[in-house]
């Protein structure tokens, strides 16, 4: 359904942002298939009515990712596991940089329901064009996923074991939130 | 059993590397996450060995020993037995060194048994293969 004319601000409390890595390599049987969540972010939906432009961003705290689930592997992981690989992360991957997403384009969708969304993604110290497809539900619920390829961003994908066990270059990034009502000094009158 | 070969290059005279290879204290922390905690002998030391799987890692405790070295051939073999600490796997293996001038060769025959063998043989010959390379990467500055 189409999205109702508004500014939206969307936050952890409003559904959550995740991210999903998929492994490869000789040895991809050892790791796991992770999926983490961004514990800290906030999305702004500009959606003025009429001919207005429309606009959609997104700030993230790149230091709150944090391991929820990790599929596959020789043994589960374990809380340790966890919190290591959240660590790894903030030590070797993402470094703390910004991650910041700003529109240069919002169109409706086939039929006139969700949004096509472009713009550019600040990710790893490096801005680099993403697009992807935010579909809204009747009942209020608002998806959509961008796939990452690490590469894009200069990032070299995690690898372990002397290179034989590596985090796939392409990652999923999925948001799954209901929208909330729009703020109230922007809700159309007419 | 696995079976690799390898060489490396170290840029010094032959002597200098066969002293090296068979300095267990110098040669063991080669091998990455590599660390002797005991010397037992000239010959033999005990050693662990930690390997990274990322977010988790597998610790093999063990012994090194030079079961055979000829001294004019420049040719020593290590034999290297190890269990993983906690867990039911073992990797052992046979480490044939050549030196010559400049460098040398080595040639591996490994037994892995436990979590890791259960990936696979091609699992464990990646693993090996990519263990020993980054030992005679190590190797160019022992």
């Amino acid at each position: 359904m189409p999205i109702p004319p508004g500014s939206y601000t969307l936050g952890p409390g409003d559904g959550t942002l995740l991210v999903r890595t998929g492994r490869t390599g000789a040895a991809s049987k050892a790791g796991h298939d992770l999926v983490i969540e961004v514990t800290s972010w906030r999305a702004t939906l500009e959606l003025p009515g009429g001919a207005a432009e429309r606009s959609v961003s997104l700030t993230a705290d790149s230091r709150s990712l944090r391991v929820r689930e990790g599929s596959g592997g020789m043994q589960s992981l374990d809380d340790d596991d966890k919190a290591n690989i959240a660590q790894t992360i903030d030590d070797e991957v993402l470094k703390g940089a910004a991650i910041e997403f700003r529109s240069s384009s919002v169109e409706a969708g086939p039929d006139g329901t969700g949004l096509r969304v472009q713009g550019d993604l600040d990710l790893a110290g490096a801005r680099r064009p993403v697009a992807f497809h935010l579909d809204a539900g009747a009942d209020g619920r608002l998806t959509g996923s961008a796939r990452i390829d690490q590469t894009d961003w200069g990032m070299k994908p995690y690898s372990a074991l002397f290179g034989t066990l590596k985090v796939a270059n392409e990652v999923e990034v999925a948001i799954d939130a209901t929208l909330p009502a729009p703020r109230p000094d922007t809700e159309p009158t007419a | 059993m696995v079976e690799l070969d390898h060489s490396f290059q170290t840029g010094k005279p032959t002597d200098y590397n066969w002293d090296a290879i068979l300095d267990l204290d110098r040669l063991i922390p080669c091998v990455q996450g590599g660390r002797v905690i005991e010397r037992t002998s000239p010959t033999a030391a005990k050693a662990e060995i930690k390997v990274k799987m990322g977010a988790m890692s597998m610790t093999f405790t063990g012994t090194v020993e030079v079961v055979e070295q000829d001294d004019a051939a420049h040719r020593a073999v290590l034999k290297v037995k190890s269990r993983e600490a906690g867990g039911q796997g073992h990797a052992n293996a046979d480490v044939v060194f050549a030196i010559d001038d400049g460098g040398g060769t080595i040639h591996t025959a490994a037994q892995i048994t436990g979590k890791v063998a259960s990936m696979g043989e091609g699992v464990v010959v990646s693993v090996l293969d990519g263990l020993i390379k980054d030992f005679t990467q190590r190797l160019q500055s022992i």
